[in-house]
This record gives structure tokens, C-alpha cells and sequence, in this order.
């Protein structure tokens, strides 16, 4: 028979008491946080998980300023290409009007502040900023890209933003691309479009000239030229509205993600409230327990009854 | 007749002395340390009379005290094993609160923030504020690298003030064990019983235990030595080594830093028996310093240095963001009147891995100046946001490791190790205190005091007491019974 004497049976009851204790401490803690992992070795794995969740939540949350940015840019540079477009069809129709023979000179004169006008447009379109950026000039941002003879002082710098990981988009168009199509010459920057008669503005420049010299020949073979550049910034508008298409979608993609990460770190990081309290109540009716279990051991002892 | 006088004596002396010990049981019934004492008493020796052999009552041979020597040693061994976990535990919680990030923002989101703020500012290139911001979390970067570092060097100087404390205290210990020894040698000469003593001997050697494992070897006329496992005999008999503790100059110390606190023999100065001890609570400060504090540390030098060396190597490339001008020929100038327009350090370099958390800063031209955070790789390219983009790459970027994880990868990869550590060390140190508790329990359930059981004896000695000055009254009884013949 086991030997049972005052220290071992107050060490028992310290013991078992000690340990439910604990238990239920290590419950309310988690209880005040509404946390099953408040530390590291609570759960090693979940505590790296969950910040790995933190991390690409926060990364998904720049990614989406970013594609708002992104956006705004390039509705912006959109809407530009529509006016570009406009500008063009308007120059066409003019320039079909006045490649026959029916108007004299003086008509043509008249045509011709009209056409003044449309250059600039186009050359305000050119100019365009959204904030103290001007949108066309490449990396060159703080620079007017054209001068009023059409000259070009941006350059073909490509901004690119990540709209999710290591995904990235340009969000511009440089001038060069839109007003002044080069031949693809790498480095070839700063070009004097004045001089280049294949550039919009060259184009515009030929044009009033011809109507202001009454000259049909010329207005006759501006008319491809006007067709071709119409169908090359209808292509970029194409180019933009699919990276506009493709943006949005990744921005959908992020704010899902978002949610399912949400999702997880709740179910790895947050208590069950539930199973933690019914686990709290459970722990103390086990202490209570412990308490009734102590008092009747330690009360008593022989010497109680030898009076 | 004077026999039976003689033998009802002998009775009351072992009725009252058991009654004593049993006084004694009771009164030390809370002494921590104190075994149960018991009367070994026997028959005296018998004479012959007119042929018979007859009884001469009852001789009080010692006292003796419930011990059982194997218990003793399983309880030590239980005691070494969970102050090691105990201790290391303990440690471990405050090496886990650095990086505990789901409740602080540590280190990781601020680098996340860091990198976002470049990605923000790929976006925003020209933009003064945006840079500010840049360099707003380059700062907490760097604040939390230092609190980290710095943090884990405080842990380092708190376990090495404690060893110098420790030490003294197992000083005062061993000192103690051999001061007993003598005594009882002293005692134990003069036939006086020295349980007592044993009991405290016991529990100094139980104290001693938390420390480091002890191994105890009876000695003659019951002196113990006394041997720390691995490190060497501290008592023999009444003699006893003293330990110090010192602090040491890097390359002989066992936590390769300088001025770490290392524990050395007075008797042989020259070289430390740190590496010795790897149990109990001193195995344990010395374990996580030398190993946890130590690789963290390291680890961490590391992550700053690669952070350091791969953003300056992307920042140096590109071009200051403010108009630069050029010379004649049209050839960019390299020097402005703030400063140089290129090659500029993001961060200040530094030389050395060992310590580059703790020094880590921003370099001067981008302290002074918000134009020297670059973003471009062209010159006059405001728009251009290409450094920018590369350095918020870097997040992305496995830098670490030889190629092998990224900087957050390797930086989680430090929580997750401190993370299982502690979560083992805890467990461990659960079931230690379980198994100490059990082993603490058996040897009450030997040596311990139980009231009942004492008070029972009480009452038995009393009775005998009584009883044999009842014999004693017969003797008298009966001698007047003869003196009365007389008349």
C-alpha cells in the first residue's frame, strides 16, 4: 500500500491544481484575443502562414492603388486616341472634300483655317497632363513634348506598373508612337517631326499648305496617309482597351484573393468562439471539481477524532 | 529485583525517546528537506541466571530516517532535467516576444511596407511626397532591425549577468555540502547521530541539482563527493572547488562575442569549462546564448547586409531625380552643387556582416536630400521608374541562402525555428514538471511526515511510557513487600 503522507498529498493537490490552472489561463488568454495562435509556438506552421498572408494581403492592397492608377491613365490616354481619331476622320472628310477639283482657291483658303484649327487640337491633345505630368513624353514627364511647330522633346520611355505580382503593364504611349510614327530605329529619340512629313503634325503642316496653294494633287495623297494613321491609332486604342480589359480583371482577381486570405488567416489565426468557450466551462468545472476533491483531503486528520 | 527495576528503566528511556523523535516528526512536518526519523531500538543484551537465559529490557540503538538512495537520485536527476527546461523555456519566450508580429508590427511588415512604398512610388515617380514616404519606412526599417538586434544583445547581457550570479550561488553551495561534510565526519565520530545533517545535506545536493547534473559518490564515514557530470569532481570530502565566472575575450569564448561571461575553475584559470555544462539551469542560459542568441543575431547581420547590398547595388545604377545638367559637349554632369548625380548608396554601406542590423542606416546623400532617392535609370527621365521598380522586385527576389529563399522566406524561416523551439522547449518542460512532481511525491510518500501516523505513535509510546513506569511501580511495589518481612 502506497504511503501517503501531508507533503506528497499537498504536493498532489498543488499539483492538479497548478495544472488546471494553467490550462485555464492558456484558455482565457486565447479568449481575450479571440486568438488560437497569439505566439509564435502557439502553432509555428499557422504563425508563418498567416504572415505570408499578411504580407501578399498588403502586397494585393498596393497592387490595387496601383491598377486604380494605372487606369485613370490610361482612360485618360483612351479618351485622348477618340480625339485623335476625331481629329482624323474630320481631317479625312475635309481633305476627301478637297482632293476633287469642285473648290477654287479661295474656298480652299477658307478650308484651310479649319484645318489650323484640327492641328491644334491635336496639338493640345498632345499636350495633354493629368496632374503636372504631361502623358506623352516617355520618361520625360515634366517636359512639353511638342512645340508648336510639332517638334518632339519627349522620348520613348516606357512606364511600366505591377498591377499583381510580377505582372506589369505600360501606362503610357509616347508621342512619338501617336503623333509621329518612326521607323522602329532603336534609341532613336527627339526626332524633328517638322522636317519628317510622314509625322501627324507634317501631315497637318502639308496639308494647309497644299490647300492654301490650291494644290488637289497633294490633298489627293494625303488621303492614304490619313486613312493609314487612322487605322494605326485605332489599333492602339484596341491595345489600350484590351490592357484596360485585363486590368480590370486582375483587379477582380486581387479583391478575391483578398477575401479567400481573409478567409484563411481567420480559420488558422481566430478562436473558434464556440469550442473556446465550451472548452473555458469545461476547464472550470474541472477546477471546481479539483477544489471539492482538495477540501476533503486536506481537512481532516486523526487527531480530529482522538478527543 | 533491581533487574526488573533496571529493565522497566530502560523502557521508559526508549518510550520517551521515541515519543521525542515522534515530536520531532511532527514539529518538522513543513522543514523542506526533513526525512522521517525513526527509534531503531533492540532487545539489551540477555544474561544468564541460575541457568536461564533472561531478558534485560530494550536498548535505543540509533535513529534512523526513512531514505531510500535511488529515489534521492531519480528525484535529483528530475530536478537537473526540468530547471533545463524551465530555464530554457523561459529564454525562449522572450527570444519568441521579438518576432511575435501578430501582435507587434515587426520586422516584416515594415519591409513589406518598404517595398510597396518603391512600388508606390514606381507609380508616382516625380512625386516629392512619395519619396518622403520612401524614406519614412527605410526609417522603421532600420528602427526595427536595430530593436531586433539590439533586443537579442540585452538577452545576451541578462543571461550573462545571471551566470555571474548563478555562480556565486552554486559558490555558497558547495561551500555548504563540504562544511556538512566535516561536521558530520566530527559527529559521527562521537557516535552521535548526524540525520539531520544528511537531510540537509540531501537537500543542498538537490539545490545544486537544478544547476547542472550531479553525481554524488559516498565517501568514507558517510562524506559524500561530489561530481558535476562532464565537468569534474567539486567536493571531495571536506574540500571543494570554486567556479567563477569571467568574462572572456572573443576568440576564447564559447559564444564567439566578446566579453561573454564564461564559468572557469579558480584552480585553473586559463581555460573555460562553459562547453561543459549542458544540463540543468546553467546548460540551459548557456545554450540559448551560444546557439539561439548567437544564430539569430547572425542571421539577422545577414538579412541587413543582403538588404544593404542588393538595394544600393539597384540605387547606384540609376540617375538622381532632379534636372541635371550637361556640359558642352553634351555629356551628363556627375556632379551637381548637391552632390554626386549618380552611384548614389541607398542605405550606407557597410563593411562587414557581423553587426550590419545594428549599424544599419541611410546614407548620408539620401538623409540630406529627398532628390537623391533614385528612381530612373536615365538621366532627366522624371517619368522613369525603373530603379524604383527593380527595388520593389527585390521582394520577390531569392537573396538569401545562396540563391536559395527570398528575404521574407529567410526572415520567417527564423519565427518559424524560434517558433518550434519554444513550442518544444514548453511541451518538454510540461512533461518535466510532471515527471518531477512524481518523483518529488515518491520520496514524501518514503520520507515524508504523515500526522496520522504520528499521532497513532504518539499515543502507542505513550502507552508503553506508562506502561513501564507501571513495571517500575511493581519493583517498588515488591521491594516493600520484602522490607516489610521484617516486622
Amino acid at each position: 500500500m502506497t504511503r501517503v503522507t501531508e507533503n506528497s498529498t499537498a504536493a498532489s493537490v498543488q499539483y492538479a491544481l497548478n495544472k488546471s490552472k494553467a490550462k485555464l489561463e492558456d484558455l482565457q488568454r486565447k479568449g481575450t484575443g479571440l486568438r488560437k495562435v497569439g505566439r509564435p509556438s502557439d502553432n509555428p506552421m499557422s504563425n508563418i502562414e498567416a504572415l505570408q498572408i499578411d504580407s501578399s494581403t498588403s502586397n494585393n492592397k498596393q497592387f490595387l492603388k496601383n491598377a486604380e492608377y494605372a487606369l485613370v491613365n490610361l482612360n485618360v490616354i483612351d479618351k485622348s486616341l477618340e480625339q485623335v481619331t476625331n481629329i482624323l476622320q474630320r481631317a479625312k472628310e475635309t481633305a476627301i472634300a478637297q482632293s476633287s477639283d469642285l473648290y477654287g482657291p479661295h474656298i480652299r483658303k477658307n478650308i484651310s483655317n479649319e484645318v489650323i484649327q484640327m492641328r491644334n487640337e491635336l496639338l493640345a491633345v498632345a499636350n495633354k497632363r493629368i496632374g503636372p505630368r504631361y502623358i506623352f513624353s516617355g520618361h520625360k514627364g515634366l517636359t512639353r513634348p511638342f512645340d508648336v511647330e510639332g517638334k518632339y522633346y519627349g522620348d520613348n520611355g516606357r512606364v511600366n506598373v505591377e498591377i499583381s505580382k510580377g505582372f506589369f503593364v505600360p501606362i503610357n504611349l509616347t508621342g512619338a508612337e501617336i503623333f509621329a510614327p518612326m521607323n522602329r530605329v532603336s534609341g532613336g529619340v527627339q526626332r524633328s517631326l517638322a522636317s519628317d512629313r510622314s509625322g501627324l503634325f507634317g501631315k497637318f503642316d502639308t496639308f494647309i499648305g497644299a490647300l492654301e496653294n490650291n494644290d488637289a494633287e497633294t490633298i489627293r495623297s494625303l488621303l492614304e496617309k490619313f486613312d493609314h494613321d487612322l487605322e494605326r491609332t485605332i489599333t492602339l486604342r484596341t491595345r489600350i482597351g484590351s490592357l484596360i480589359q485585363s486590368i480590370e480583371q486582375s483587379k477582380e482577381t486581387l479583391e478575391s484573393d483578398n477575401i479567400a486570405h481573409a478567409e484563411r488567416r481567420g480559420r488558422i489565426i481566430d478562436a473558434d468562439i464556440a469550442e473556446l468557450f465550451s472548452d473555458i466551462t469545461k476547464q472550470q468545472d474541472i477546477l471546481k471539481a479539483s477544489y471539492q476533491a482538495s477540501r476533503t483531503m486536506l481537512n481532516q486528520n486523526l487527531l480530529d477524532f482522538m478527543r | 529485583m533491581s533487574d526488573l527495576l533496571s529493565i522497566g528503566r530502560t523502557g521508559l528511556t526508549a518510550a520517551k525517546k521515541s515519543i521525542e523523535t515522534t515530536s520531532h516528526n511532527i514539529a518538522n512536518v513543513g522543514t523542506e528537506g526533513f526525512s522521517r526519523k525513526h527509534v531503531v531500538q533492540q532487545t539489551s543484551t540477555p544474561i544468564v541466571k541460575k541457568g536461564t537465559l533472561q531478558g534485560t529490557g530494550v536498548v535505543v540503538r540509533k535513529i534512523g530516517r526513512s531514505y531510500d538512495p535511488f529515489v534521492e537520485k531519480k528525484l535529483n536527476l528530475a530536478t537537473t532535467n526540468h530547471s533545463f527546461l524551465k530555464e530554457r523555456t523561459e529564454q525562449l519566450d522572450q527570444i519568441e516576444n521579438i518576432f511575435n508580429e501578430l501582435k507587434i508590427d515587426g520586422l516584416n511588415k515594415v519591409l513589406n511596407r518598404f517595398y510597396n512604398s518603391f512600388r508606390e512610388l514606381s507609380v508616382n515617380p516625380e512625386n516629392e511626397t512619395m519619396r518622403s514616404i520612401v524614406r519614412d519606412n527605410a526609417r522603421l526599417v532600420i528602427k526595427d532591425f536595430r530593436r531586433i538586434r539590439e533586443t537579442l544583445d540585452k538577452l545576451t547581457t541578462t543571461v550573462d549577468a545571471r551566470l555571474e550570479q548563478e555562480i556565486e550561488r552554486i559558490n555558497n553551495i558547495l561551500k555548504n555540502i563540504s562544511k556538512i561534510n566535516l561536521e558530520i565526519k566530527g559527529l559521527e565520530v562521537s557516535e552521535n547521530d548526524a540525520t539531520d545533517l544528511r537531510d540537509e545535506r540531501d537537500l543542498l545536493v538537490r539545490q545544486l541539482s537544478e544547476f547542472f547534473d550531479v553525481r554524488i559518490m559516498e565517501g568514507e564515514r558517510d562524506q559524500i563527493d561530489i561530481m558535476a557530470k562532464g565537468i569534474g569532481t567539486l567536493i571531495a570530502g571536506k574540500r571543494h572547488q570554486t567556479l567563477i565566472a569571467r568574462r572572456a575575450e572573443k576568440s576564447r569564448s564559447s559564444s564567439s562575442s566578446s566579453g561573454s561571461m564564461e564559468i572557469y575553475f579558480q584552480s585553473r584559470p586559463s581555460e573555460h569549462v562553459s562547453e561543459k555544462f549542458t544540463t540543468g539551469r546553467i546548460g540551459a542560459m548557456l545554450a540559448v546564448r551560444n546557439q539561439e542568441h548567437r544564430t539569430l543575431r547572425q542571421n539577422i547581420d545577414n538579412i541587413a547586409f543582403s538588404l544593404i547590398q542588393s538595394v544600393n547595388a539597384i540605387h547606384r545604377r540609376g540617375f538622381v531625380g532632379r534636372p541635371i545638367s550637361s556640359d558642352g559637349q553634351g555629356n551628363i554632369l556627375l556632379r551637381d552643387r548637391i552632390g554626386p548625380t549618380t552611384g548614389i548608396d541607398f542605405f550606407a554601406p557597410q563593411i562587414s556582416r557581423e553587426g550590419a542590423a545594428r549599424f544599419l542606416k541611410l546614407s548620408n546623400a539620401v538623409e540630406e536630400d529627398l532628390s537623391n532617392i533614385v528612381t530612373a535609370l536615365n538621366p532627366n527621365a522624371p517619368r522613369d521608374n525603373r530603379v524604383a521598380l527593380a527595388i520593389s522586385q527585390l521582394q520577390d527576389q531569392k537573396i538569401m541562402d545562396n540563391g536559395q529563399s527570398t528575404l521574407e522566406e529567410y526572415y520567417l524561416k527564423q519565427i518559424g525555428r524560434v517558433g518550434l523551439e519554444a513550442e518544444r522547449a514548453r511541451i518538454n518542460a510540461v512533461q518535466a514538471k510532471g515527471l518531477l512532481s512524481l518523483a518529488s511525491n515518491m520520496r514524501e510518500r518514503i520520507a515524508g511526515v504523515n500526522l496520522d501516523e504520528e499521532a497513532a505513535n504518539l499515543v502507542k509510546f505513550q502507552h508503553t511510557y506508562e506502561a513501564s513506569a507501571k513495571v517500575m511501580k511493581t519493583a517498588e511495589e515488591m521491594f516493600d513487600v520484602v522490607l516489610g518481612l521484617k516486622r
